[in-house]
């Protein structure tokens, strides 16, 4: 059986040395590297891994909040790799497949493999515990910048990726809508569109359409009729 | 002979009575120079007494009588002024003018000069603030030889015929002079003691002292703060009679309670001279509120009217005062201000002692967190993961890298100098820097700025890496392009300045977590060097974080 793995780590050398072992083991087929976490997150949206190798210190957001960003439809098998044990991870066994220590021994690897086919093998699910989203990394022009979900007022989805809105800014992020409506207080109010509660100013009805809801700052974003009976439970109204 | 021996016998007496005066509650009324016209009265009818009593204890020479009723005369004018001195003067003048005799009318006018006499010394020493110096035994003596020698001036002026007055003056003169002024130099020189006496009382506040002294002790084991403050100025305001007091530190007030504390506000700047000069000159500074008045900067209303301002110090550092204040009309006891003394030295010492154990935990924590910090396992471990990869490829490169780590873990084990030099630090910098560049792919651009005359300035041990690391960890390795670093090295304005620049400009004050890195760092050279000096972080967001070390010219001691 050949494993589909993506590696995430921030240092080259490292993802370098990872990706030499693994391909030692001739059953895992390396789709990618990644260098950071939104890189990462990317990369597992759209090449649906098996297998992670996530380091769990990378800049800005930790691979612990890596994992809470993907959606847990495509959430591949995780196995972290750090350099210390300060996180006594132990504690997060349930949330990952295996974890390894920095250098990796070659033996040991081979033990992770084997609990990785396993795992699939089994069709076992892993129980990772996700946590609630409350910053959101948005790419900018040269670093990571993280978003107060209590800032948003919306979000939109089109063919060129995911926005964020908030009230002076626009924000592109990779996290996906599903994540979104799944880890944050955001919810649907339209295919492309999540709506942050607090933010909602008015909803206005007309006959053609659904209606529209108007945010605190008047931002215009339109409601769908099959999302709006659940709007209306959402909103008790 | 035979007049003088009477004029001692009577001085005598005198001495006995101003002894028991001494002892009765009318004498604290001189201790507390608190002259009301009641207490004005009782001193008035006890001199006139002793006037009187005086008057008839002379004995009668040649139809003279011989006596010591000056003495009382001249005291009363010395301790109580113009008015006490004219009072009894009139009074002993008055009775003794109606005993008779030739020359009844210049020895009763005399009395009245010479009580007016003794009451503008005591005046001219109160307007010059020498208040204390009327019960000086040898003020009383040359005011009372110069009263005698103007009685017999007017005894002469006015007794006629003038060779009989001549004649008298060439009996009595000499016993008169001497015997009066050794007799009210003598009877001061009681009064003063007693008042010394009084003042020692102070040690029977001992007491009162230790109860306080206990009181506040533990209260300073969190160094200075507007809290603890606040208790201590309570505890002194209920263990003693003042009327409000005060904690200041070098700026501000840290606590105000009692009498006024709607005005004087904790937390705002010192308004009052007098405690500015306290704490620039290292003095303890006394307005008694009768020579000299405190005034409230801040309010015309204000009680208060009295102030011991105490400087509090660590060693010779004033770090700040307490303040007693007193009521208007109260008098201020002179008591108060060897306790207030005892209380700044209280507080000092234990203000040291905490001092001290802080410096003490911060070592250990120091210690600690170089263990910790500096041998950081991440690094550690990553970095041989690094150079296990970079084997594969490159061994000679890997080499390298082993002999950086080699030299930067070598100088964190010998961790026995708590001080090094800008070259060593920088070295150390070096290799830490040479391994963080392999890491970072060529991530990383360092620039180096240095003044080369700075290189043996002596600086403490790891104060450069803990900031350097910070500027990679939590500025450049955010960064998603090239990350620059620069490292500058200048002196500026008499200081040394070190500034360690990245262009990440992500700098976070971490309030949760102070006392690691850069606090660390900076408290080392503040405990060193003096607060002027440290570490300050600028951070320009976005754009560029400045982690600035400010060194004294000749560096650390």
């Amino acid at each position: 059986m050949n494993l589909n793995a993506i590696i995430i780590d921030d240092e080259y050398n490292a993802r370098e040395e990872m990706e030499f072992l693994l391909k030692q083991t001739e059953c895992i087929n390396v789709l990618e590297k990644c260098s950071n976490a939104v890189e990462g997150i990317k990369a597992i949206n759209s090449l649906h891994p098996d297998v992670i190798f996530l380091d769990i210190q990378l800049p800005g957001i930790n691979g612990f909040n890596l994992l809470s960003m993907i959606d847990v439809s495509v959430l591949p098998r995780v196995v972290f790799v750090t350099a210390y044990d300060e996180y006594a991870l132990e504690a997060f066994e349930n949330d990952a497949i295996d974890y390894l220590l920095k250098p990796v021994d070659k033996l040991r690897l081979e033990k992770t493999i084997d609990k990785i086919k396993n795992s699939i093998l089994q069709n076992s699910n892993q129980k990772i515990n996700l946590m609630p989203l409350t910053k959101i990394p948005s790419v900018g022009a040269n670093k990571v910048k993280l978003i107060d979900v209590n800032c948003i007022e919306y979000v939109h989805s089109d063919e060129t990726g995911v926005f964020i809105i908030c009230a002076d800014k626009k924000y592109f992020t990779v996290i996906t809508l599903k994540v979104f409506e799944s880890r944050t207080k955001l919810f649907r109010c339209h295919k492309q569109y999540l709506i942050n509660p607090d933010k909602i100013d008015e909803i206005i009805f007309d006959e053609n359409s659904a209606g529209k809801i108007k945010t605190t700052s008047q931002h215009l974003i339109p409601i769908s009729r099959h999302y709006l009976k659940e709007l209306k439970e959402e909103l008790g109204i | 002979m035979v007049i003088l021996t009477s004029l001692f016998k009577e001085i005598a007496v005198f001495l006995v009575l101003a002894y028991l005066f001494s002892k009765t509650p009318i004498f604290k009324l001189l201790q507390t120079n608190d002259f009301k016209f009641k207490n004005y009265l009782v001193l008035y009818v006890f001199f006139s007494s002793m006037a009187v009593i005086g008057t008839y204890l002379g004995e009668s020479i040649e139809g003279v009588i011989v006596n010591n009723r000056i003495i009382a005369v001249m005291i009363a004018g010395l301790i109580g002024g113009p008015v006490l001195g004219l009072a009894v003067g009139i009074t002993a003048g008055i009775h003794r003018y109606f005993l008779g005799g030739f020359n009844a009318l210049p020895i009763a006018i005399s009395a009245i000069v010479e009580g007016l006499f003794a009451g503008l010394v005591n005046q001219y020493f109160s307007k010059r603030r020498k208040h204390e110096r009327v019960f000086d035994p040898d003020i009383a003596f040359a005011t009372t030889l110069i009263s005698e020698i103007l009685q017999m001036a007017i005894i002469i002026a006015i007794t006629r015929p003038i060779q009989e007055s001549i004649s008298l003056i060439k009996l009595i003169i000499v016993p008169m002079v001497i015997s009066n002024s050794l007799g009210t130099a003598l009877i001061m020189s009681l009064f003063k003691d007693q008042r010394l006496n009084y003042d020692k009382i102070g040690s029977t506040y001992s007491k009162q002292a230790l109860r306080i002294a206990k009181r506040i002790l533990g209260e300073l084991s969190k160094g200075l703060n507007n809290n603890s403050a606040e208790r201590i100025a309570n505890i002194l305001l209920e263990e003693t009679s003042v009327g409000a007091v005060a904690i200041t530190d070098r700026e501000n007030i840290l606590a105000f309670v009692g009498i006024g504390k709607d005005h004087h506000n904790p937390g705002s700047p010192i308004a009052s001279d007098i405690t500015k000069v306290s704490i620039s000159e290292n003095r303890i500074m006394f307005l008694d509120g009768k020579d000299e008045c405190y005034q409230c900067p801040i309010s015309e209303d204000c009680l208060l009217s009295s102030v011991l301002v105490v400087p509090m110090r660590i060693k010779d550092e004033v770090i700040g005062t307490i303040k007693l204040y007193g009521k208007k009309n109260k008098y201020f006891f002179k008591i108060n201000e060897a306790l207030g003394k005892g209380i700044a030295e209280i507080v000092g010492n234990q203000l040291l002692a905490a001092r001290y154990e802080y410096q003490k935990n911060l070592l250990t924590r120091a210690e600690l967190n170089l263990i910790q910090a500096q041998i950081k396992p991440h690094f550690l471990f990553n970095t041989i993961n690094t150079i296990i990869a970079i084997n594969r490829r490159n061994p000679e490169k890997a080499i390298e890298l082993l002999i950086h780590l080699s030299n930067f873990f070598r100088k964190i084990l010998k961790r026995n100098e708590d001080i090094s030099t800008i070259k060593e630090e920088l070295e150390h910098v070096n290799s830490y820097l040479e391994i963080e560049k392999v890491r970072l792919q060529n991530h990383l651009k360092i620039n180096f700025d240095v003044d080369e005359n700075l290189m043996d300035i002596k600086i403490p041990t790891f104060s450069f890496q803990p900031l350097v690391e910070n500027a990679i960890k939590h500025g450049i390795s955010n960064l998603l392009e090239k990350g620059e670093l620069d490292i500058r090295i200048f002196r500026k304005d008499g200081c040394i300045q070190i500034d360690i620049e990245d262009n990440a400009g992500t700098f976070v004050e971490n309030k949760d977590n102070p006392g690691l890195g850069v606090n660390i760092v900076d408290k080392r050279i503040k405990n060193l060097a003096g607060s002027e000096y440290g570490v300050k972080i600028n951070c320009d967001s976005d754009i560029k974080t400045v982690a600035t070390i400010l060194l004294p010219a000749g560096g650390v001691a």
